[in-house]
């Protein structure tokens, strides 16, 4: 999050310190500071004061010390002045003149930063007051925002449309809990949805101020979103402007494909020998670490954002199997080169020098088509393989539940099942003991269900441990549960390897089991082992729909034969809780119940198969010689139709994840407010024709 | 012949209806004709020598003007009214004409060769392809201008078929290009489908003169420079409007009034004028051709968002643009993004890339749909893209060049530029929008968890209708319309008695208590039951993926589309197909396909049932351009490749027993196509044939495609790999029947019956290829006048029937037995693994 101009910036102030200090002289601007502190008027006597001053480069670091010193009673006493400061900041940006417009809105930035600042440690004060005054608030506020879209939608500089949305960007993070601040009401009822849904549909605004535009996005979606009606969920969730939405999904992409590349850096196996590696393994130890987590942290705000696109805009599903290049425009913008200030997608190929494409960028691995879910599906794979970490943790359970949300949705689903939309999904996989770390990064082009099982297969193999995350396990198989649902409603035949899934599950299943006295200390085993057992129950009453050959439907019940002392000893367990009264009871017995089928076909098929080893007079039997003795006997078996199992309980955000979401938007903020506190207000002034 | 003159009537000099001879009266198509030849005169004022019949120029001026004044207005009014026939009639013999005449041409039989001609130019029979001949043929600038004006009469389809011939003229025959000129200019004005195609068909012919440019040949870049600078808009019926005068004087104040269209996108004089004028274009220069932006197609025009544009849309008028928004813009930027994704993808190595990019690149363009663009190829149904589904795009197989298969979906229109464009709709929009209403609905639906009644019939209803009511599982506000009436039909299910079929549907019925038991053995006999039905389609193979989208039934994937396309409830809704073509010259495939349009035409004249299937071919410059898809026809190499089986196999397992009445229909159309594409093959001299260049149709039909080895030019330099005269495999008899048997003998008289007619018509033919060649490069002409001669030969005029049948049997017999055609296979299969 870090950006060219604000990294330049403190540079130069120190070489100014440095020069200053000898002489001694202060900043213009900084005499005015104080003498508007200590009381005086200036502008009195001097009609362009206000002109004038706001010619002069805003010193928001002082400026922001300064209110630092002050005590609730000497805030309250300057009220006069602040009010004034901000009235007059407001009247600048009708301005023409852009460095005037700018050093208005970083005025006001720092002074409503400073405030803030200053009330969450001393309550002494309201900070409507304070700032801009009871009386003119309303009528300020409104007017303030006019300006700020006027700026965000006109065709201004681009530093200064930065400056606007950093404006914003201040105001919405003031409050660490967002719902709690009451300048939001302002910008409830003065509306920049529009400007910033501009913002998006524009693709070189897009580039430039995407990030700050989908943040600012997400976080008014956040205001009070439980308690009253917020005009920016409604306005997120009905629109259907197609540019915008693809923007979006766009920013989202390109910040995801940013993460995913530096961890393939990070991991890359150096090509030299052994020394070159163990270099390599030391260095990572102490840099790449750390750099990843960093990394991850700012993509909690993006995984945020692409979270309230997903859950409340229905048009949104489209654009998440639009393939696009990951570089910009195929022709070059118009308009002359444009500075970039924002602090993101200043990745090399954003920049429009290359906008054309040459043979090299066409050719290039990293410049291939893609599309949001196919960078999506990666990150997951990254960000699931280490959930020690609460961040992590959080991280992956955000990813989890936004997929969840995709399994649901009926035309997701659809694209995703779409055999003309083969895409190459490199999951990768976490080095574990008993497997070596193969990174495919040449996967085969497949349906994205295919890799959205995948990834499904990965977790539950990769997280069986003590401490087990039942929540995201909970979650991952109700992707997968939802994902076969709609196979089965819909008839979709997919060309996957089910055995996979089978296996995984019954590892799965053998993993609980062991560790039964210690996980049930906790956690509801019974529950997961149903819902377990509930997919092996979808493929065995359904499987007729959605299994892609007949043969298929024999290796099941080949698997089940196979492991049956899995579910026998998964049965008796659960056996043992109902008889007993205690807290588990109920889900032990609904456990047994959907067991009902898998043990019907171990009692009818264990026997049979027995018996034809007996007749053929051998030891074993070889897994054709199994799946013969199975196809001969299935006109046998009855089973039993269970309810409900293509029945899920459809994601709502609203009981159940309203803490976690909350957790999380704190999160977001602080993170954002640790940033802005670390460059300050970008200055744009550097890149103002004067 | 004076059927139809679709004449515009904004043009007042052809629509003259007045019969008379008054010359006040004549005086229209003269002056239009000055009027509208001045440009390339005027255009050649920077050349020393104005004219290439200067030195006869006052004699060619009179005679041209007696042609005016003596054959023009019969032409023109030749229906009009007795008394007009009259004065036709009598022309021939009265003085004037004919001494005109023969004082200009200074042959003795000059005056009854005229004379002749004359009658020949005013009898019925005359008609496109004789005015080309003549026009081609005659030395006479009298001829050339009186067919030049006579073209005005015929219909615009007529002449639109010739137009290669015409513009090939006009680039290489300084003398025609001044006949033409003024029916070229007054068509580019009514028609901006005509100003297109004419500007890709100069562009694309001109190349070749390109690297020897001489005053003679510079007529043809600077005509189409005039189109595409738009500067051949539309007359303007007002006389008082500044642009009509614009109009009436052409030189200086034509390009000026350009000039001022340019100047408004990027100028800044400051003015009350500019600034309007900004805040029209502005966009619309920031926008064009970036794919980007979402407006690349939209050329600015607001005269449909007008008051007026509304005000005509209530009450059915059709709107006008007359804000000058550049015509062409939008149309031109389309095809260049085909083009550009084209070129895109011949960077790519394999298919697989090329397909993701394509996929990428497409719905980049889609982001700009609908726009008041138009598949030009299809230019015979008036439409509008609106979108193009990005995943059924498949790229051709071909291993240097990039060629891609699109569908398209269009909105039928009533005309491209005045029916307003379609509204935008959005992917998914058979779901309703989760939108902040629909949440409290659900929500106060979740808290007095109202268990409904039955059936609401909107979607809103439904929330309460499944909400939560008890064990029923609530998922209405996800489910779309077709979800509901899955959810009905269920609901029905439950009432009936569920049959076992419906079972799957049947897990839901949670208040049953009573235990339902199904049969594991029917779900496994029903899992396998679905893998019997017999395959139709190819597999999906990622290394040939346009097998298995050519091999689905046209009308399977039509209905496909429309089901999940947002615009398929529409009733104008169409699904089109295209192959772009980029890096390939189809200057020869255009040929090809006039000649086989001929051959066609002349065989249902001729009322011989030669099958052959001439497909559109859209030339956009000399390297890239459209073929029009043939729909439900997959290559004999893909036939063999994923049947695996001999292509009488195939046919027996497509059409049914060899007995059966299908697979008759079937093997008749094989014969006659088989037939009409042998003689096409022997008269062209197709190459190059082997079984990925020839396609097989869901009846029966074989269709060559490629003609990119035609005439004198074969594939290996010429080294003569095919030298039968046609290919015509043993496989192929197969089908037929084999040696002897009845089809193959009515294959062999289909043959002689085509070609006798094919002969009877040949001036039809053979002048088309004739006047391509002019000045070509093309390949195909490698042996200059001798390709033509060669041609000439093989239509055998001198031969009887008797002989041209032995002709024919020996052609046949030789063809099958050719060791050179199964060379030639046996070669592709190991190069390019076709089979």
């Amino acid at each position: 999050m870090t950006s060219k101009p604000s990294v330049v910036l403190p540079k130069d102030k120190l070489l100014r310190k440095g020069s200053h200090s000898k002489m001694a002289l202060k900043e213009k601007i900084v005499q005015i500071y104080e003498a508007l502190f200590r009381g005086e008027d200036p502008s009195t006597g001097n009609q362009n004061f206000w002109d004038e001053f706001f010619l002069l480069r805003v010193n928001a670091q002082y400026l922001e010390n300064e209110i630092e010193k002050l005590n609730g009673e000497q805030v309250q006493a300057l009220k006069e002045t602040i009010n004034s400061m901000i009235y007059h900041s407001i009247e600048t940006l009708k301005d023409e003149h852009p460095i005037r417009a700018v050093n208005a809105m970083h005025t006001i930035s720092a002074l409503i930063h400073a405030i803030f600042q200053k009330s969450s440690s001393d309550h002494g004060f309201d900070i409507i007051n304070v700032l801009i005054g009871f009386d003119i608030a309303e009528a300020q506020m409104q007017i303030l925002i006019e300006r700020l879209n006027q700026l965000l939608t006109s065709d201004r500089p681009l530093s200064l449309k930065s400056a606007a949305l950093s404006v914003l960007m201040v105001l919405i993070t003031a409050k660490e809990n967002v719902s709690q601040n009451m300048m939001l009401e302002y910008v409830m009822i003065n509306s920049v949805f529009e400007s910033v849904v501009q913002i998006l549909g524009n693709p070189e605004s897009r580039s430039s101020h995407g990030h700050d535009a989908i943040l600012l996005l997400t976080l008014l979606v956040q205001y009070r979103k439980y308690e009253s009606a917020n005009p920016y969920i409604v306005k997120l969730s009905i629109l259907d402007d197609e540019l915008a939405l693809h923007g979006f999904a766009q920013i989202v992409s390109s910040l995801l494909t940013d993460f995913n590349r530096q961890y393939r850096q990070s991991t890359a196996q150096p090509e030299g020998g052994f020394f070159a590696s163990l270099t390599n393994m030391v260095g990572s130890m102490f840099v790449a670490e750390e750099k990843k987590t960093e990394a991850m942290k700012a993509n909690d705000a993006v995984l945020l954002a692409l979270y309230e696109a997903i859950h409340l805009n229905r048009n949104f599903i489209t654009t998440l199997t639009q393939s696009h290049t990951p570089s910009t425009p195929t022709t070059p913008p118009s308009s002359p080169a444009s500075h970039r200030s924002g602090p993101d997608l200043n990745s090399p190929n954003n920049l429009p020098s290359d906008a054309k494409p040459d043979l090299a960028t066409l050719t290039d691995s990293a410049n291939q088509p893609t599309n949001l879910l196919v960078t999506f599906l990666e990150y997951c794979s990254i960000v699931m393989q280490d959930i020690k970490d609460v961040t992590r943790f959080n991280n992956a359970k955000l990813c989890l539940i936004i997929l969840t949300i995709i399994a649901e949705d009926q035309y997701a689903n659809s694209l995703m099942h779409d055999v003309n939309m083969n895409y190459r999904v490199p999951l990768h996989k976490m080095p574990m003991r008993h497997r070596k770390v193969t990174v495919d990064m040449k996967p085969a082009s497949r349906p994205l269900a295919s890799a959205l099982l995948d990834l499904i297969v990965e977790f539950t193999q990769s997280h069986m441990m003590k401490n087990i995350p039942l929540e995201l396990y909970l979650r991952s198989l109700g992707i997968a549960h939802r994902i076969l649902c709609y196979q089965k409603k819909c008839r979709v035949r997919l060309q996957y390897p089910w055995k996979e899934l089978w296996t995984a599950l019954i590892n799965l299943l053998k993993f609980v089991m062991s560790n039964e006295s210690h996980l049930l200390k906790k956690h509801d085993i019974f529950h997961l082992s149903s819902q377990m057992v509930n997919i092996f129950n979808l493929f065995i009453t359904f499987g007729d729909t959605f299994l892609p050959n007949p043969s298929s439907y024999d290796e099941l019940y080949y698997e089940i034969i196979r492991m049956h002392q899995v579910f026998d000893n998964l049965y008796s367990m659960a056996l043992r809780y109902t008889t007993t009264e205690g807290q588990w009871k109920e889900s032990a017995v609904k456990l047994t119940n959907t067991l009902v089928n898998v043990r019907a076909i171990i009692n009818h098929f264990s026997p049979k198969v027995d018996s034809w080893a007996a007749a053929n007079s051998l030891s074993s039997l070889t897994e054709d010689q199994v799946l013969e003795v199975v196809r001969s006997n299935y006109d046998t078996l009855t089973l039993k139709l269970q309810e409900n199992l293509d029945q899920y309980e459809r994601y709502s955000e609203k009981p159940k994840e309203a803490s976690f979401f909350t957790q999380m938007v704190r999160q977001v903020i602080s993170d954002y407010r640790k940033s802005y506190g670390v460059t300050g207000p970008k200055s744009a002034l550097q890149e103002l024709p004067s | 012949m004076m059927a139809s003159r679709p004449l515009p009537s904004h043009n007042p000099s052809h629509t003259n209806p007045d019969p008379d001879n008054d010359p006040c009266q004549c005086s229209p198509p003269g002056q239009a004709s000055t009027e509208c030849a001045l440009p390339p005169k005027d255009s050649c004022d920077d050349e020393p020598e104005p004219s290439p019949a200067d030195c006869q120029s006052e004699q060619s001026e009179s005679v041209r003007s007696a042609l005016r004044l003596n054959l023009t207005p019969p032409v023109d009014t030749s229906e009009q009214s007795p008394s007009s026939q009259a004065v036709r009639c009598k022309l021939p013999p009265s003085g004037k004409t004919p001494k005109r005449l023969k004082h200009k041409s200074s042959k003795p039989q000059g005056s009854k060769q005229c004379s002749w001609l004359l009658r020949l130019f005013e009898s019925k029979l005359f008609d496109m392809a004789i005015a080309i001949q003549y026009l081609f043929h005659s030395k006479e600038p009298g001829v050339q201008s009186y067919i030049g004006n006579r073209m005005f009469s015929f219909r615009d389809e007529d002449v639109d078929f010739f137009l290669p011939q015409l513009l090939n003229m006009y680039i290489q025959m300084h003398d025609v290009a001044e006949a033409i000129h003024p029916y070229l200019v007054s068509r580019c004005r009514r028609s901006v489908e005509f100003s297109i195609k004419a500007s890709w068909l100069l562009d694309a012919y001109s190349e070749d003169i390109l690297n020897r440019p001489s005053w003679k040949t510079s007529q043809g870049l600077k005509l189409k420079n005039m189109i595409t600078n738009e500067e051949l808009s539309p007359l303007k019926e007002h006389p008082t409007s500044p642009s009509a005068t614009n109009v009436l004087s052409p030189g200086g104040q034509a390009r000026r009034h350009k000039r001022s269209q340019s100047d408004a996108t990027g100028i800044f004089n400051p003015g009350p004028l500019k600034r309007c004028l900004s805040a029209i274009t502005g966009k619309q220069v920031s926008t064009s051709g970036d794919l980007a932006s979402g407006h690349a197609f939209d050329n600015g025009c607001i005269c449909h968002q007008s008051s007026e544009g509304v005000l005509n849309d209530l009450v059915g008028r059709q709107t006008e643009c007359h804000c000058g928004a550049p015509r062409l813009r939008s149309q031109l930027d389309f095809i260049n993004a085909f083009m550009t994704i084209g070129s895109k993808l011949q960077q790519l190595q394999t298919k697989e890339l090329r397909t993701s990019r394509l996929i990428a690149e497409l719905s980049l363009l889609n982001l700009n749909l609908p726009a008041r663009v138009w598949l030009p190829i299809h230019s015979n149904i008036n439409h509008h893209v609106v979108r193009i589904p990005p995943s059924q795009a498949v790229v051709l197989n071909s291993k240097e060049k990039a060629p891609y298969l699109l569908y398209v979906e269009v909105l039928e229109c009533t005309d491209v530029y005045t029916a307003p464009v379609p509204n935008k709709l959005l992917e998914n929009t058979l779901r309703h929008v989760r939108s902040e209403e629909d949440l409290t609905a659900y929500e106060k639906a979740e808290e007095g968890s109202s268990s409904g009644g039955t059936g609401g019939s909107s979607p809103r209803p439904e929330f309460s209708v499944y909400g939560h009511n008890g064990a029923e599982y609530d998922d209405a506000d996800c489910w779309s319309q077709e979800d509901d009436e899955i959810i009905q039909q269920y609901r029905g299910a439950q009432r009936s008695k569920p049959s076992a079929d419906c079972l799957s549907q049947l897990s839901a019925s949670a208040d049953s208590k009573e235990p339902v038991f199904i049969a594991a053995g029917d779900i496994r006999r029903r899992l396998s039951e679905s893998f019997q039905q017999p395959k139709t389609k190819f597999e999906r193979d990622p290394e040939d993926p346009s097998a298995a989208a050519m091999k689905e039934p046209f009308d399977e994937k039509v209905r496909r589309i429309r089901e999940s396309s947002p615009y398929g409830h529409l009733p104008n809704w169409k699904l089109l197909s295209v192959i772009i073509k980029c890096g390939d010259d189809l200057r020869q495939e255009l040929l090809a396909y006039q000649v086989l349009k001929q051959l066609q035409r002349i065989w249902t004249k001729e009322h011989v049932p030669l099958f052959i299937t001439p497909y559109h071919i859209l030339v956009t410059s000399d390297d890239s351009g459209m073929i029009e898809a043939i729909v439900d026809a997959v290559s004999i190499h893909q036939v063999k490749k994923h049947s695996k089986l001999s292509l009488l196999e195939y046919f027996i397992r497509e059409f049914g027993p060899v007995t059966s009445e299908e697979f008759m229909a079937a093997q008749t159309n094989f014969v006659q196509s088989c037939a009409g594409y042998c003689l096409v093959s022997y008269l062209l001299q197709v190459k190059d044939r082997h079984n990925g260049n020839i396609m097989l149709d869901a009846h029966g039909h074989i269709i060559h495609i490629d003609y990119g080895f035609i005439l004198s030019n074969s594939p290996g330099k010429n080294l003569g790999f095919e030298t039968s005269a046609f290919k015509l495999t043993s496989e192929f008899v197969e089908v037929m029947g084999g040696i002897g048997s009845d089809m193959f003998e009515y294959f062999k008289i289909l043959m002689l019956q085509g070609l006798v007619a094919a002969r009877k018509h040949m001036d039809k033919i053979v002048p088309l290829v004739e006047i391509m060649q002019t000045g070509s490069q093309l390949p195909c002409f490698g042996k200059g006048v001798g390709t033509i001669n060669g041609m000439k030969e093989r239509f055998h005029l001198n031969l009887t029937e008797e002989q041209l049948q032995l002709l024919i049997d020996n052609m046949v017999d030789s063809s099958i037995n050719s060791l050179t055609t199964r060379l030639y296979d046996g070669f592709q299969y190991l190069t390019n693994g076709i089979l």
